[in-house]
């Protein structure tokens, strides 16, 4: 009998210890005022797409100083217009392009533009709109200020929600074939093989300029 | 006579899994340059150490005649568990309290967490005469689904270097899971070979019915059993969760698979009451030099899946062969 009071008296007391050391009890409101407060990617993104996008896309490329830029020396393009913060070849830029709507899709706008011995076609992403290419593109992320991959991923998200929200569905409302459009927004390119046909922008800023 | 002609025949099926396993290390060797390198080696002991804590469990289990397919999906929900608990703890706004717990008491909520779910599966196979492989597969999609709930489907990472140590870490020139899984292989030797517990999960697997009879409580034991597998669960996916830095909600799918191979391939019997934990390691062991060897070599992770399934199904067939002789 003794025996067992002793067994279970040293249990508790083990399983006592554990516990103490174990779990710590604090007041709520007490940890909100220790506890760094969570990013807030939507007030980060609105920021950068009010105060610091605009002036950015007026400085976005046109297809022909791209194409300049990669004639002289692809590798000095890629590194001054271009980014990425994945590892891989894939890079994002600013493009702006100024174009005759060809047609307009389920998924997409297509646009013809360049020079009459210069033509290409881009597409306008106006359904799926997904991945980190307009914040990579836009250069206005740094990695080093961002201690988790999820902060960062939720920069992609809100940015591709302003897009979504605000720049699609006015254009995508009004758009017809024929229409002469102005569209600057985020391209990817791959840096062992790139090639300036097929190219898919997700647009930042669209406008009709004639019907 | 008889029983040294036995003897030869279990020292025979022993020798069977070494001499599989050093021939498949010659063959990988000559075929790259990369396999018999001290960092291939540590980085392949590394990798098994999840699943020979896996499989030692589902091995105490196979030899009561039973199967546990859901140690993937507890291996998945008990490291969302320890992650969430040392990453979050618990509040309550209506108490005004935040519960926050120590690496010591995550790593013990979650490998409790485990053995509750173990034994939980135990008391389904008992008290409702379940079969072992309709209840355990049950678990596997409820576990499966709690950690969807627990992590609302993403990961939960950027733990702590004090807990990354688990699974990534070194401790006397030799990685930490290696550790774990060394006391955990011991542990199990021991309870098999010297304690009464050991003796009935082999009495209980060789003739329920006789086990029975001679007075062996077969619920208690199989509850015991599935408690500590569940629990060797929960010590591979905090390992797993450690050495990734982040709880996947999908981790350890597949897993149960891999150690029901480490738990065939070492010579345990499916149908109960034969086979040792030396034999598992060998098997884990077997498996994981496999798994290596196949990377190294650049096989398509498609026919990876075809190879280890022709292994484990040579490995039945020969065992098959070994009993009818």
């Amino acid at each position: 009998m003794a025996r067992k009071i002793v067994k279970y008296l040293l249990l508790t007391i083990v399983i006592g210890l554990l516990a103490y050391k174990s779990v710590f009890i604090i007041k709520l409101s007490e940890l909100q005022t220790i506890e760094p407060k969570a990013f807030d990617a939507p007030a980060f993104v609105q920021q950068l797409w009010e105060n610091k996008l605009p002036a950015l896309l007026n400085s976005a490329l046109t297809l022909d100083t791209l194409q300049a830029a990669l004639k002289v020396s692809p590798a000095q393009t890629f590194d001054s217009h271009f980014n990425s913060m994945s590892i891989g070849n894939v890079r994002y830029g600013l493009l702006k392009v100024t174009g005759k709507v060809l047609s307009v899709n389920e998924d997409d706008v297509e646009v013809l533009f360049g020079s009459k011995d210069n033509q290409h076609t881009v597409k306008i992403a106006t359904e799926y709109v997904y991945g980190n290419a307009l914040r990579d593109a836009s250069r206005l992320v740094n990695i080093k200020d961002f201690v988790n991959t999820t902060d960062l991923n939720k920069i992609s998200e809100e940015l591709n929600k302003k897009v979504r929200t605000k720049v699609l569905p006015a254009f995508k409302g009004t758009v017809q074939k024929g229409d002469s459009v102005v569209c600057t927004g985020a391209i990817e390119l791959n840096q062992a093989h790139y090639s300036l046909d097929d190219l898919e922008i997700i647009p930042v800023q669209c406008k009709i300029i004639q019907h | 006579m008889i029983a040294i002609q036995k003897n030869n025949t279990l020292n025979l099926a022993r020798l069977q899994s070494l001499i599989a396993l050093v021939v498949l290390c010659i063959i990988i060797a000559v075929l790259s340059d990369k396999f018999l390198t001290m960092d291939n080696g540590w980085n392949v002991l590394r990798q098994i150490s999840v699943n020979i804590c896996i499989s030692v469990g589902m091995t105490l289990i196979v030899l009561t005649a039973g199967i546990d397919l859901s140690v993937g999906s507890v291996l998945a929900l008990c490291g969302a568990i320890t992650a969430g608990l040392l990453k979050n703890g618990i509040k309550l706004p209506s108490l005004d309290l935040f519960i926050g717990f120590t690496l010591l008491g995550s790593l013990l909520a979650g490998i409790i967490a485990g053995g509750a779910l173990g034994l939980f599966n135990g008391f389904v196979i008992t008290k409702f005469k379940v079969p072992p492989f309709v209840s355990t597969l049950a678990m596997l999609t409820i576990a499966r689904g709690l950690t969807m709930l627990w992590t609302q489907g993403h990961p939960i990472s950027n733990l702590g270097a004090p807990f990354s140590m688990i699974g990534a870490g070194w401790l006397l020139g030799i990685p930490v899971p290696v550790w774990i899984a060394g006391v955990v292989v011991l542990l199990a030797i021991f309870i098999t070979r010297q304690t009464r517990l050991g003796r009935y999960i082999y009495a209980i697997g060789g003739n329920e019915n006789a086990a029975i009879l001679s007075g062996i409580s077969i619920n208690k034991v199989k509850l015991i059993v599935y408690g500590i597998a569940g629990a060797l669960a929960a010590v591979g996916g905090i390992m797993v969760t450690s050495r990734l830095d982040s709880a996947q909600p999908n981790a350890g799918t597949g897993y149960e698979l891999d150690a029901i191979a480490a738990v065939v391939i070492g010579g345990t019997s499916l149908s109960g009451g034969k086979g040792s934990i030396g034999g598992t390691v060998m098997g884990a062991v077997i498996i994981g030099v496999l798994n290596n060897g196949l990377v190294l070599l650049n096989v398509s992770p498609f026919w990876q899946q075809v190879v280890k399934g022709a292994v484990i199904l040579i490995a039945v067939i020969i065992d098959k062969g070994g009993k009818k002789k």
